[in-house]
């Protein structure tokens, strides 16, 4: 048999045509390998096996406030806390700088009215941003790294924000990803979560106007988010609700603004700081 | 013979009219006023005996209340300023007044009028005004187009607030945003705007009537304006809605000051709600505590409650009468008394015309207030 060799080439330029035009699945997913170069780790700690499918945050096997693409051990509980601190700060300056506006909700926005401060019990810190802003982030930002140069370290620190691509899909059913974007350091595998707040179209439906929620089920009305206040948390500027003080009052009652004894810590008038109590 | 059930009924009838006629009255106005008595205590005086005894208790009570917090500070908000002394009432010269005015709401003629009726003499009188003085009504930015050309002092309520915010947000996106008023036919223009707008499109549209000396001149006006010593009535200050006594002006949460109506006797927080005591209570019943020469002795003059209407106290002068919604424009005049003796205040009020109804609210219930 003799084929002859323009068909021949034809052949294979019309297949390679062929292997190309068929969409191929793509991994949604940026795992460990993607990773190599950013991450100091060799091997996966995250629980991505264990995960359900469709979830696409994966917590680490050791500790659900930790990235195991990121990190293999857990902080002490002073590291843990400083570097929230340092992880706030990076991430309110990042979204400064980008003007992505995002403000400070729950124990964050607590925190904040009582000193400007993360409260020193706070185990994490709670930010959200709009729909317009998530789209803006998911755009132009998805996966990018963030370079801070932190005092006492020499070689600076990496932040990774990664944006959840399931953030489109609105609707609160979907449960494993209730988590719009984190902002992720890279060197302890700590995070920040992010939440979109979004209309809420079910109760638009129904006819009320300017419910706003988020994945996570919490609902707001529209006119105590925006529009929103600039203030400053932890020294870098940061917004604030507008009705803060009703959001404060309806989410954790009265005492909590009057009650100066709380988790063994007192607040002292005269330095305006939590003081642990001995 | 009348059958036996109408013996039954007719005999105590038949026995009462043994008793004389004199007692039969007197028993009946006697039974009257004990009723009378009965429930004007029980629905007035047992209440009022009782708030009164609630609100003794609570500052009677040595705790730590609301406001040890550090007070929530903002960027383009002034908490307190000072009045110039100059301006304060004097008895001599031209003695000149103060005159404080309630929530305008953007009802310039109404303004005016009231200002003719008190024969407002600039620039030896002094207006000041309790914030709220846009929106809702037809001529916001002429209302301050008068206050700015007669030096008038402000404070910022929360419609001022809610303005001067959504303003900053307008100009602090990277890009221009459509604007309901600019192209009303392009159907998805206006889809666009709400949802960049958050719901407060009323307040970006009402925001670009100003020009930018007047948004100069709102931005300026503080949370807290402290007008000075006024004989009789202590430090006099003028806020939108309220102050929480006991806490420095300087500590006053600022959201509190331009909303509340009320306030809790247990923990001393503030609220926007009806439910709870209204907070002019508390405050003068603690300022008749405070001894007469003390610094702490203060007046409040405020606005921002039109449900309640003017409501005038030995220490709190509530001056929102409603005025756009067809109620009244209310002043406080206040004039020195002769030789340093305790100033003279009296209210003076005009009529206003119907511009705005509650159900004309419909983007936003949080701005019906």
């Amino acid at each position: 048999m003799v084929i002859r060799t323009p068909l021949l080439l034809s052949l294979l330029v019309t297949l390679a045509a062929l292997v190309h035009a068929i969409p191929t699945l793509r991994r949604r997913d940026a795992d460990i390998e993607s990773l190599y170069g950013i991450t100091a780790l060799r091997r996966d700690h995250s629980g991505k096996r264990g995960d359900n499918k469709q979830k696409y945050f994966h917590e680490s096997t050791f500790h659900p406030h930790y990235d195991g693409r990121f990190a293999d051990k857990v902080l002490s509980y002073d590291d843990r806390r400083a570097n929230l601190v340092v992880m706030m700060k990076t991430y309110l300056s990042a979204m400064h700088e980008i003007g992505t506006e995002t403000w400070i909700m729950h124990g964050s926005l607590l925190g904040w009215w009582w000193n400007r401060k993360i409260m020193p019990w706070d185990s994490d810190v709670d930010v959200q941003v709009s729909e317009a802003g998530m789209d803006f982030l998911a755009a132009y930002h998805n996966m990018t790294i963030h370079h801070y140069q932190l005092p006492g370290e020499a070689k600076g620190r990496d932040y990774m924000l990664e944006i959840n691509p399931h953030y489109v899909n609105g609707s609160t059913a979907d449960k494993l990803n209730v988590i719009d974007a984190r902002w992720i350091d890279t060197h302890t595998g700590l995070f920040i979560d992010i939440t979109a707040l979004r209309r809420d179209k079910e109760a638009e439906a129904k006819g009320m106007k300017g419910v706003m929620m988020c994945k996570d089920k919490h609902r707001y009305e529209e006119a105590q988010i925006f529009p929103l206040r600039d203030s400053f948390f932890e020294g870098i500027p940061v917004k604030i609700p507008y009705a803060y003080a009703e959001l404060l009052e309806e989410e954790y009652g009265t005492k909590a603004l009057t009650r100066v004894n709380f988790e063994k810590h007192h607040f002292d008038e005269e330095k305006m700081e939590w003081i642990p109590l001995k | 013979m009348p059958p036996p059930w109408k013996r039954i009924v007719a005999a105590p009838a038949s026995r009462l009219s043994h008793v004389p006629r004199r007692v039969q009255r007197y028993f009946v106005i006697y039974a009257t006023l004990l009723i009378a008595a009965w429930v004007s205590w029980k629905w007035i005086f047992q209440p009022d005996w009782e708030s009164n005894r609630a609100i003794e208790k609570s500052l009677n009570e040595d705790k730590v209340f609301f406001g040890s917090n550090m007070r929530p500070e903002f960027s383009d908000m002034i908490q307190i300023k000072s009045m110039d002394t100059r301006l304060l009432p004097s008895d001599e010269n031209f003695k000149q007044r103060l005159v404080i005015v309630g929530d305008v709401h953007g009802c310039k003629d109404e303004l005016q009028a009231l200002l003719d009726k008190v024969k407002f003499r600039a620039p030896h009188d002094h207006l000041t005004l309790t914030g709220d003085m846009i929106s809702k009504g037809p001529d916001s930015a002429g209302v301050v187009s008068l206050a700015r050309s007669l030096s008038a002092s402000c404070v910022r309520g929360n419609h001022e607030d809610r303005m001067l915010l959504a303003l900053a947000d307008m100009r602090g996106h990277h890009a221009a945003l459509p604007g309901p008023a600019e192209d009303p036919t392009d159907a998805q223009d206006l889809l666009d705007e709400e949802s960049f707008s958050h719901g407060d499109y009323t307040f970006r549209s009402l925001a670009r009537e100003f020009d930018d000396k007047q948004i100069k001149w709102l931005q300026a006006c503080p949370v807290i304006l402290r007008v000075g010593e006024i004989a009789g009535l202590g430090e006099m200050v003028v806020v939108h809605a309220g102050l929480v006594p006991g806490i420095p002006l300087e500590r006053q949460d600022p959201y509190h000051v331009m909303n509340m109506r009320t306030i809790d006797l247990d923990t001393r927080l503030p609220s926007e709600n009806r439910e709870g005591t209204p907070w002019e209570k508390l405050w003068n019943k603690y300022q008749s505590h405070v001894p007469p020469q003390s610094a702490e002795r203060s007046s409040v003059v405020y606005g921002h409650d039109s449900k309640r209407g003017k409501n005038i106290h030995k220490y709190s002068f509530g001056l929102d009468s409603g005025c756009v919604a067809g109620g009244r424009l209310t002043a406080l005049v206040i004039e020195a008394g002769r030789k340093g003796e305790v100033a003279k205040t009296r209210t003076v009020d005009v009529k206003c015309k119907t511009y705005w109804q509650k159900s004309q609210s419909k983007t936003n219930n949080k701005s019906e207030t």
